[in-house]
């Protein structure tokens, strides 16, 4: 029996478009997807509001942790949405283990505009465990200073204000120091390889 | 300047948007046709409703609110697939079909050609294969010149794929039962895309994974989702319209056929 092999040019194409579909799935990565920190420093210390109207004590509460820090805000048009929906994604495809490792919050820049019902809410649409924090806009300065991001400013050109402000994740290692940020445009794909090395990269032992 | 709808970043608004680019592609397009694609024959109106029609078809999948929200929205960039590459092109060369059987110009050997089933095959599913690449659509569809490459592409695409079923008479190769089984085989290879885009485990493409949220019920993964349903439970219907279309055709002229024989007397029969 003759096996009739399909033509090269047709072995060449599926070769690429399955290699490059699959490149969505489980291309290996030498390193990780965020931009390392040529200097750390070590995981500030603020106090906020959490969603629930409890004080928030960002070191005590997650000191030893794993622990990303986002600054956004719930009109945001682009970046804020994408992110959260990223992260909740990754988060959702981790093991509950790794995940219960893992401290997701989200501090908005606006917070006249953003009341801690309707940041609960959004924040729960992308994880339920998302921690959302607010406060006074000099509270929120304050933090934004502890963790050395540029501060939000607010656009009033249009009627409806936008605000400008750091589109990073910045993160927290269990060894209470941030070593690596990641910019926007990190895929969901990229954060669910990278996140069970950050729990194992920089631990409480390296301190 | 903004002339043709590509993915841009900015936030999705809502506001309408003047993308000149496309209505000179059309006027281009119907120009082209009106001083070139019409011949004298008793059909031409039929063919120029054909023409029109495949027009404002190119014009919905290109244009403002399907074109724009084509750089947002994955399931989007298939509606203008199925728009530009499954709709319009049968109805643009259904409308040229009575131009190129009767003008002596018309490039007789390529006309042939591309009216067998194989080369329609190659072309039509090497352009949407191609398109489909995550690579290919990242990069393009960020720019306006790169959304106008892909646009065309399915154009192109469309017109490989209906050519052997929309060709003049004179130029079909295949009977009308093979037709039917060459249009069902052609949707047979859009699996690959569409199966990845449903049951991928991360979304397919990085530019809608990354594009500012048209709305928060379509997240990345449902976006993607929905886009790889419509390419099959949408896009397959259309082409099953055409194999309809050439079912009743054929059927309506073999009983046409049936007919005349019967009213033929035999000769020598007596009744």
């Amino acid at each position: 029996m003759t096996c009739h092999r399909p033509p090269a040019a047709l072995r060449l194409f599926a070769t690429i478009w399955f290699g490059s579909a699959c490149a969505v799935g489980s291309a290996p990565r030498p390193e990780l997807a965020g931009a390392l920190l040529p200097k750390s420093s070590p995981r500030p210390d603020f106090a906020l509001t959490a969603t629930g109207g409890s004080p928030y004590h960002f070191f005590q509460a997650t000191s030893g942790r794993l622990t990303l820090l986002y600054f956004g805000y719930l009109n945001c048009p682009d970046v804020c949405p994408a992110t959260a929906a990223i992260l909740g994604a990754a988060m959702a495809k981790l093991t509950s283990d790794d995940r219960s490792k893992i401290d997701l919050i989200f501090v908005t820049t606006d917070p006249e505009r953003d009341s801690a019902a309707a940041l609960g809410a959004w924040l729960g649409k992308f994880d339920r465990e998302f921690i959302g924090l607010t406060g006074t806009p000099e509270q929120i300065a304050l933090a934004e200073r502890a963790v050395g991001i540029a501060p939000a400013i607010r656009d009033t050109a249009k009627g409806q204000y936008t605000v400008s402000h750091a589109a990073q994740v910045i993160v927290y290692s269990p060894d209470d120091s941030t070593h690596i940020a990641y910019p926007f445009g990190v895929r969901q794909q990229q954060w669910v390889a990278d996140l069970p090395i950050l729990l194992q990269r920089w631990t409480a032992r390296d301190r | 300047m903004t002339w043709w709808c590509s993915a841009t970043g900015v936030a999705w608004t809502g506001e309408w948007r003047a993308y000149p680019g496309v209505w000179i592609f059309l006027a281009i397009l119907a120009a082209l046709y009106w001083r070139l694609g019409r011949s004298r024959s008793a059909d031409q109106s039929v063919a120029d409703r054909y023409f029109a029609v495949g027009l404002v078809v190119g014009w919905l999948a290109l244009d403002w609110p399907l074109g724009a929200l084509g750089g947002y929205l994955a399931a989007a960039h298939t509606g203008q697939f199925i728009l530009l590459a499954l709709t319009a092109p049968a109805f643009l060369l259904l409308g040229l079909a009575p131009a190129l059987r009767d003008d002596r110009r018309a490039p007789r050997r390529w006309i042939r050609f591309l009216a067998q089933p194989l080369p329609a095959f190659a072309g039509f599913n090497l352009i949407m294969l191609a398109t489909h690449v995550p690579a290919v659509v990242d990069t393009l569809m960020a720019s306006q010149l790169g959304s106008l490459a892909i646009d065309l592409g399915w154009l192109l695409a469309g017109c490989f794929l209906w050519w052997p079923v929309t060709a003049p008479a004179a130029y079909r190769r295949m009977a009308p039962p093979l037709q039917m089984g060459y249009l069902f085989i052609q949707t047979l290879p859009a699996i690959l895309p569409a199966a990845t885009l449903v049951f991928g485990s991360y979304p397919l493409y990085r530019l809608y994974e990354l594009a500012p949220r048209v709305t928060d019920l379509l997240t990345p993964e449902y976006d993607h989702q929905v886009a790889g349903l419509l390419m099959k439970v949408v896009g397959d219907p259309v082409v099953w319209v055409g194999i309809a279309v050439i079912f009743f055709r054929w059927s309506n002229a073999e009983r046409r056929a049936d007919r005349e024989r019967s009213a033929i007397p035999t000769p020598g029969k007596v009744s």
